[in-house]
């Protein structure tokens, strides 16, 4: 399984991918923004170009050539992407860190606060659980598992935002006290691993099915 | 004792069927396996190695159950399919640091060597290979595993005649100590004639023959007389026949030669058996 990791970062990702983090991590600077632009970019731009990069490279059948299961290869592949993620939830926390530190009047949009990344491991997790299941019907088309699962991490977002807008109950429920915040925090972590393991689940089941 | 053993293999796809395909390599010796393209080559190998997932069927390696031990026996297998076509503007050396953590029994020094031998530049992205060299690239990670069965697709394609004589020289000198075997599917018969023990011959998914290569031979003929002599009857036990306006020439098959006099019997070469078979299937 390492590997199929080392695999992964070496030849499969190309290091641009490694930078996008801290690039798109700086939008937090951004007064008064819709904040959950900055994760989103990943679903935008990293996740297109990284599918297309996969298979403009044959990726899938250099790594069927390999000695390893089309089970590991799956797990590798959502390893690996879940640690870009993860990568950009920690360049957007350390952002959001000083982004807090530099401003000190409360955003019109939801705050870069724990509910928020709660929130957007969530989102995170819904675009996964689209993406990968539907991306291993064929281990190479990713046009429409990119678009679909993107639009439905959008539709998500836009849903809290605008109900942190319209409705202060919701505002006051996400924003208030820390001990809730952080509880939302471990919750979205929580949905997180397990629809990324269902993800995982799916994804081998349809794998498995696929001559390449 | 037998290496490989490949038993009533079957994929169906909507216009092609792979129909049990079944035949034994033993250990110390080479295997051709030919057919024409589109004869199920390829297809047979992938799914031998459940690259491609097949209907049914089972596939022996080293008197284990491929499927249940799909990696460890992947491990102790040298394949390719033509050349490398992955990665293209990653140098190989890159591709090689990669691959060969895979394998517990990678030997650099064997790598190495071989990279020498085929003049292959670890600093060169494989884009920049021609077809050739990719073929020696993909043979070379294939080799340097000290692997004792290698399933070999088309290893000789696009090699110019020189690169193609080490090549088939290399895979005698592998089998030489007579405990490893190579299966290597080629549509250049030339290369079956230089070095194969057994010829396997596939013909629209099916396997039309496998035993020695002089069995194999032997196993045909050509007839060759006038116009007037092709009889219907004579025409009946041709698996295919060409007609010029001073003859014909056929061929059938030694064990139907009973019924033919007066004719010229000739042995045939690989090329003929390819080429009356396809032009049979081409007619049908």
């Amino acid at each position: 399984m390492s590997n199929l990791l080392y695999k992964e970062f070496r030849l499969a990702i190309n290091p641009f991918f490694y930078v996008m983090p801290v690039l798109l991590g700086a939008l937090m600077f951004i007064p008064q923004w819709i904040f959950f632009f900055v994760p989103l970019y990943f679903c935008f731009i990293t996740a297109p170009n990284l599918f297309g990069v996969l298979k403009s490279n044959n990726d899938v059948s250099y790594s069927v050539m390999l000695p390893v299961s089309k089970r590991e290869i799956v797990l590798a592949r959502i390893a690996s992407i879940v640690t870009l993620e993860l990568l950009h939830i920690v360049m957007a926390v350390v952002f959001a860190i000083i982004h807090n530190i530099l401003y000190s009047s409360s955003n019109i949009f939801m705050d870069p606060s724990y509910a928020y990344f709660g929130l957007v491991f969530v989102m995170f997790g819904l675009f996964n659980v689209i993406l990968f299941p539907m991306y291993y019907k064929t281990a190479y088309k990713y046009g429409a598992p990119v678009i679909i699962s993107t639009v439905v991490a959008v539709l998500f977002a836009a849903l809290v935002e605008v109900s942190v807008i319209l409705n202060k109950d919701v505002a006051v429920f996400l924003e208030g006290s820390i001990t809730r915040q952080l509880v939302i925090l471990a919750v979205g972590i929580l949905f997180f691993l397990v629809v990324n393991a269902v993800a995982y689940k799916m994804g081998v089941k349809r794998f498995e099915k696929v001559d390449v | 004792m037998a290496i490989l053993k490949v038993d009533k293999l079957n994929k169906r796809y909507e216009k092609f069927h792979l129909k049990d395909v079944s035949f034994t390599l033993e250990k110390g010796y080479i295997m051709g396996f030919i057919g024409v393209n589109g004869a199920g080559k390829t297809t047979t190998i992938k799914s031998m190695l459940n690259i491609v997932h097949r209907d049914s069927g089972e596939v022996e390696i080293l008197d284990k159950d491929y499927t249940k031990n799909e990696i460890n026996l992947k491990r102790e297998i040298g394949y390719m399919f033509g050349g490398v076509d992955f990665y293209p503007k990653k140098k190989i050396r890159v591709i090689t640091d990669v691959v060969m953590r895979f394998y517990p029994n990678w030997d650099n020094e064997i790598y190495l060597q071989y990279c020498k031998r085929f003049n292959l530049d670890q600093e060169k992205k494989v884009d920049e290979l021609s077809a050739g060299m990719k073929v020696k690239y993909s043979l070379a990670l294939a080799l340097s595993h000290n692997a004792r069965l290698f399933l070999l697709d088309e290893p000789t394609s696009g090699l110019d005649p020189a690169a193609r004589d080490n090549i088939l020289e290399l895979f005698q000198e592998i089998v030489e100590n007579g405990e490893k075997s190579i299966l290597f599917s080629t549509h250049i018969t030339s290369d079956l004639e230089k070095c194969a023990d057994f010829i396997t011959y596939i013909d629209e998914g099916e396997i039309l023959e496998s035993s020695t290569r002089d069995d194999f031979l032997a196993a045909y003929r050509l007839i060759k007389g006038t116009q007037s002599q092709l009889t219907d009857g004579l025409g009946e036990i041709m698996i295919a026949v060409k007609k010029t306006p001073f003859g014909f020439s056929g061929l059938a098959k030694s064990s139907d030669l009973a019924q033919v006099s007066g004719l010229t019997v000739e042995p045939p070469t690989l090329e003929d058996i390819m080429i009356y078979h396809a032009r049979r299937n081409n007619n049908e």
